[in-house]
């Protein structure tokens, strides 16, 4: 797999004289040619606004957009792409429901995880809900046995994997004891959708929330998806393109999908996301997903080895980010080292400070991993840490 | 307006290259003095910085003496610089005094706004109390 890297024309470039090892993919991903061409295509070719106009460009990008939203629905293991809705990202799209949830969540409680990125928080606690949390144990793995459910529990909103640790959470079981209680749940899969397949009739979600920038596509556009059961949930915006009918008294809206949609939406944004599906679905899942995976062990088996380091959170299941922190090094001089070796990595607190606090520090040192990155990538950074310890020593 | 220790400091890092200029910091870091734990607190942090800097100063002899700190390395050599720069200065030549050596080192990329590392921050912190002097 080590040709897709030519697929990324960034990749090619030199940072400060070195090759370009991008290891900050959970933060964003860099984009294929195609997904680049998809969106400047769109605007010497298609550019129109879509829903309005009865010419032939306006159709045209109707067309494409519509055909964007069929692709995510597909990817995604939804039936019906009116369950699709294109928002700005995965922090719109939560906004989004908790706003359209607000009445219920007012004054009650929404049970989430103690990893959750700040996207997964603040938009609960903006509605007026209480935070509640399902308890880890010392390798941050849900104990999702010793989950309370109470009458004041209105939702559960659950990361299917973590931006900070890598952990793959046990959506299934979540969605199935949430059932049991009739507690609808929102999946954040921010971090799963560019690395697992997924397929949200099985998993058995009612919300799932998704940015395009993190899954190869364009920054601005994010997907919702939302069970058919919620319909008829008010709207979080309001405008053109989502009314039937408007009068001073009182509008009505169109059926979801557009209702959701206010506004001109980011229509090269939803295209790209097409383009980026379809580069991953020429690939193949299953290959990424292997290939992913052989070069997460290997950078965790050599991290693993490193004198001095923690490496936070341990689960059979992983993938995308993995964080860790080097005695007597700060976070912060790692990554800026690094970064002179032409090594991107994150660090910080990454919009999870909860998550910082359990695990007793004030940041990591986060890598994290996408379809080009390689075994070549890991002994890079390996060598990048072993010369920062150097420096250090 | 030239100053001898801008020009001296800038006179090290000639040359440099990157981690080399790091090293150096480094070995500032080393010899800066350390701030009291107690004074490590919320109180004294600036904000703004992806590590911690704390900021004490006070007048002796009409001039501002500034103590930095912080908790990563690579800050506590840039925050060295500084309080070599800037101390036993008055708050108006302090308030007046052009950091050329900033960009002159090649260090002005980690006080770019866009940083975490929030030296703009930092100096922004340090006129703020001058000025206060001032009035
Ligand atoms: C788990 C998770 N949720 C939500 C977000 C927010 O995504 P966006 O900034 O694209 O809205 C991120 C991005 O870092 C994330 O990792």
């Amino acid at each position: 797999m080590t040709d897709l890297r030519d697929d990324f024309p960034i990749l090619k470039n030199k940072i400060y004289g070195q090759r370009l090892v991008y290891l900050d993919n959970a933060a964003t991903s860099q984009k294929p040619s195609s997904v680049i061409d998809s969106i400047s295509d769109f605007y010497k070719y298609d550019n129109s606004n879509i829903h309005r106009g009865v010419h032939y460009l306006s159709e045209l990008s109707s067309d494409l957009y519509e055909e964007a939203r069929k692709k995510v629905s597909t990817f995604i293991g939804s039936s019906d792409p009116s369950e699709i809705t294109f928002t700005a990202g995965t922090t719109d799209s939560i906004n989004q429901v908790a706003f359209s949830l607000k009445s219920t969540l007012m004054g009650n409680e929404v049970l989430i995880s103690g990893m959750e990125h700040h996207s997964n928080i603040v938009p609960w606690q903006l509605a007026g809900a209480k935070i509640k949390t399902i308890p880890m144990d010392e390798d941050c793995n849900l104990l999702l046995d010793s989950m309370e459910i109470t009458d004041k529990t209105k939702l559960i909103a659950i990361s299917h994997v973590s931006n900070v640790l890598g952990t793959v959470n046990d959506i299934k079981r979540i969605t199935e004891i949430a059932a049991d209680h009739d507690i609808p749940v929102l999946v954040d899969a921010a971090q799963s959708i560019q690395h697992l397949p997924l397929d949200v009739e099985k998993i058995g979600c009612d919300f799932l929330a998704a940015s395009g920038h993190k899954m190869y596509a364009s920054s601005g556009i994010g997907i919702l998806y939302t069970n058919n059961r919620y319909s008829d949930i008010m709207p979080a915006r309001g405008g053109g393109g989502m009314i039937d009918k408007v009068t001073f008294e009182g509008s009505t809206y169109l059926s979801p999908p557009l209702r959701y949609e206010a506004g001109t939406p980011n229509i090269s944004g939803a295209i790209s996301v097409g383009a980026a599906i379809d580069y991953m679905q020429n690939i193949g899942l299953d290959k990424i997903r292997e290939h992913e995976h052989d070069v997460y062990s290997y950078a965790k088996e050599r991290l693993l080895d490193t004198d001095g380091i923690t490496v936070y959170g341990n689960n059979e299941d992983m993938c995308g980010s993995i964080s860790f922190n080097i005695e007597n090094i700060h976070h912060y001089d790692l990554g800026l080292i690094l970064d002179k070796m032409g090594i991107a990595v994150r660090t910080g607190h990454h919009c999870a400070q909860p998550l910082m606090e359990l695990l007793g520090t004030e940041g990591t040192v986060r890598a994290s991993f996408a379809l080009y990155n390689t075994k070549e990538d890991i002994d890079i950074l390996m060598d990048g840490i072993e010369k920062a310890r150097m420096m250090f020593s | 307006m030239s100053d001898h220790i801008q020009d001296e400091i800038i006179e090290q890092f000639q040359g440099l290259e990157w981690l080399e200029k790091y090293e150096l910091l480094i070995s500032f870091a080393r010899e800066l003095e350390p701030m009291h734990e107690q004074f490590m607190t919320e109180e004294y942090a600036i904000s703004g910085c992806q590590s911690k800097v704390w900021i004490r100063t006070h007048i002796e002899n009409g001039k501002l003496i500034i103590h930095l700190d912080s908790e990563a390395m690579i800050t506590k050599g840039i925050i060295y610089l500084l309080m070599k720069v800037m101390n036993n200065r008055s708050p108006q030549e302090i308030v007046d005094l052009d950091l050329y050596f900033i960009e002159e080192t090649g260090l002005k990329s980690n006080l770019s706004p866009a940083r975490a590392d929030g030296l703009a921050s930092i100096i922004k912190r340090i006129r703020e109390v001058a000025e206060m002097e001032i009035n």
